[in-house]
């Protein structure tokens, strides 16, 4: 990508010491006086750049590094080892011009003070982002419209519902237009419309503001629509750093064909058979067959398929993302 | 940055509070009760005694008077910012006040406000009104007092800061902010110099007590010496830039909760 990387991170690391003592009161009254630490590499050597305008996948299963590396990145973390820069900052340093033109979205906490109106709230944030009065109105309005707020804004937090809280930490969190979103499993906990209503809005905000932004999220559909790019982090090490369905094709050595069958058939015995001619029938029943096989022998079994079965269609794919990762999770394959 | 005149007040308005008239009412029985406790205290201690380690009875009820006026802006917004800040950091919300471009010791210091705290500092007119001493002296002696009252409320507040920062190292301390409410309570109600020499030392330079309450009212009683005023500005001064050190070196500990 030719432009200059807005988030530029080099062998970053953070090293946690960590308390830790054996169970029991005897133990509990020791730790008093002599306190045993240990030291977890939370993240380390970890390296990538993002430039304007992307949206990246920021993927690792509990415990990866995924947070820590956002909060280095928000200026919330010293590093131990390694180099950042975003927007030309050094985020740790927390020059306040860095902090008003980059946002922090966590979807397991709240921002908004719970007690009052949430308008209220944008006011200070107002205040806080030092956000002149037209341009406060003008994007409020638009975030009022976007996420159709209207009725929530006037309502002090605590009386929404989980989404619709989530809606109003969004918009209080872009009052100030940030270039650089840092969102941290935005959508968890909420339902199947919501979820769908933030990605298109996260969508939406990147296209019209140019801002990059780094998403984290367990939910795969986040990622597949929103991010062409994904970075793959795993106990702290970065495991694959590049396009959303090249991780698929790298990691995933198997593809599926799904058969669909001219007339029912019904297997009288051959299944047995089957899984040693063509690969592993996931599924079966008189309508058609699904079978795994290992992606160097996808066009042969294919073949065989047509030749043998009273096939009238055929279909071949890679399998679904949640598996991919699942699997690159469980076993850690490195780059 | 924005300037803390113009944060604090829109913090004021975005307090996080309930039903405001019911708590006012409470807050004005709890005055009442110990308005009538304190009056009490005093009318059976004078009744034995004409002086008290050096102060009268209305003196003491002008020390009264201004504890209550501490009281009421450290529970205006001190103390429910602490709070809100120690809660901040086991939960993990911190994040978002350090991700503020503005100075995180302010917003952390003025997060929260609770009004009905007002009663207790408005209550302390009562006092006034039974001081024959508060009305005898205006123009200097009350910019004086207003003065010290500034310096005594700085030095509280940085010992507060200082206390609350360590909740970066040991997350959990409503118990120690508890101790500090009880001895600020209790202590600051008598003039230290009825302590023993220990405790007047502890209560002057440790928990400084002696310079929000007990100097402050000494403007007012005619009983201030130079000595005090010039050790209380200067330890102001000291105090403020101690604490703004040990939140600087303190904030670099923060970890965040887990995710």
């Amino acid at each position: 990508m030719p432009s200059t990387p807005i988030i530029s991170v080099e062998n970053l690391g953070k090293t946690y010491t960590v308390p830790e003592r054996e169970a029991g009161v005897k133990a509990a009254v020791v730790s008093l006086f002599n306190r045993k630490t240990r030291d977890v590499q939370a993240v380390r050597d970890v390296s990538f750049d993002i430039h304007p305008g992307e949206i990246v996948g920021f993927l690792g299963p509990n415990g990866a590094g995924k947070t820590t590396t956002m909060k280095m990145l928000s200026g919330l973390l010293h590093p131990t080892a390694g180099n950042a820069s975003v927007l030309g900052f050094t985020p740790w340093e927390r020059d306040r011009a860095y902090l008003g033109q980059m946002t922090l979205i966590m979807g397991q906490r709240n921002q908004l003070q719970w007690d009052i109106p949430v308008i209220d709230s944008y006011q200070l944030f107002k205040a806080i982002f030092r956000i002149s009065d037209a341009d406060y109105k003008q994007r409020l309005d638009e975030l009022i419209e976007w996420l159709e707020l209207q009725s929530l804004i006037n309502k002090p937090a605590r009386n929404l519902s989980l989404g619709e809280r989530m809606k109003c930490e969004i918009a209080g969190s872009l009052l100030h237009q940030p270039r650089v979103l840092y969102l941290d499993e935005p959508t968890i906990g909420l339902d199947i419309s919501m979820q769908r209503k933030i990605r298109e809005f996260v969508a939406e905000y990147n296209a019209r503001t140019g801002a990059a932004v780094m998403l984290t999220s367990h939910y795969m559909a986040d990622v597949e629509a929103l991010c062409e790019r994904v970075i793959v982090i795993h106990h702290g090490t970065l495991l694959y750093d590049g396009d959303l369905h090249g991780l698929v094709s790298r990691f995933s050595p198997f593809k599926t064909i799904a058969i669909e069958f001219s007339e029912p058939m019904v297997a009288n015995g051959q299944l047995a058979d089957a899984n040693d001619r063509y690969g592993e029938i996931v599924s079966a029943n008189d309508t058609g067959w699904e079978v795994r096989v290992p992606k160097s022998e996808t066009a042969a079994v294919a073949s065989r398929l047509l030749a043998d079965l009273p096939v009238a269609d055929l279909t071949i794919s890679e399998p679904p993302i949640e598996e991919v990762i699942e699997q690159v999770f469980a076993t850690g394959v490195e780059t | 940055m924005p300037s803390p005149l113009k944060i604090a007040p829109t913090f004021a308005s975005a307090y996080r509070t309930g039903p405001i008239p019911r708590r006012f009412f409470l807050g004005v029985v709890n005055a009442a009760v110990q308005f009538a406790t304190q009056m009490l205290a005093i009318t059976i201690v004078f009744n034995q005694t004409e002086s008290l380690g050096g102060w009268s009875r209305e003196d003491l009820i002008v020390l009264v008077g201004v504890h209550a006026i501490v009281s009421g802006i450290l529970g205006m917004i001190f103390s429910p910012s602490i709070s809100s800040f120690l809660e901040s950091i086991r939960l993990g919300t911190f994040d978002f006040l350090l991700t503020k471009p503005v100075d995180a010791q302010l917003l952390a210091s003025v997060q929260s406000v609770a009004p009905q705290s007002t009663v207790d500092g408005g209550g302390s007119g009562h006092y006034w009104l039974w001081s024959g001493t508060a009305g005898a002296g205006f123009g200097l002696v009350v910019l004086m007092f207003i003065l010290l009252l500034l310096a005594g409320l700085c030095m509280v507040y940085s010992f507060m800061l200082v206390l609350a920062s360590m909740a970066f190292w040991f997350v959990k301390l409503d118990n120690i902010m508890n101790i500090f409410n009880v001895m600020f309570g209790n202590a600051g109600t008598w003039p230290i110099t009825i302590f023993p020499a220990w405790l007047r030392g502890m209560l002057t330079f440790i928990i400084p007590i002696a310079f929000a309450v007990t100097i402050p009212a000494q403007a007012l009683t005619g009983a201030l010496t130079v000595g005090n005023v010039a050790l209380t500005f200067a330890l102001a001064a000291v105090f403020l830039t101690a604490s703004r050190f040990f939140w600087r070196f303190a904030i670099r500990q923060y970890t965040g909760a887990s995710a």
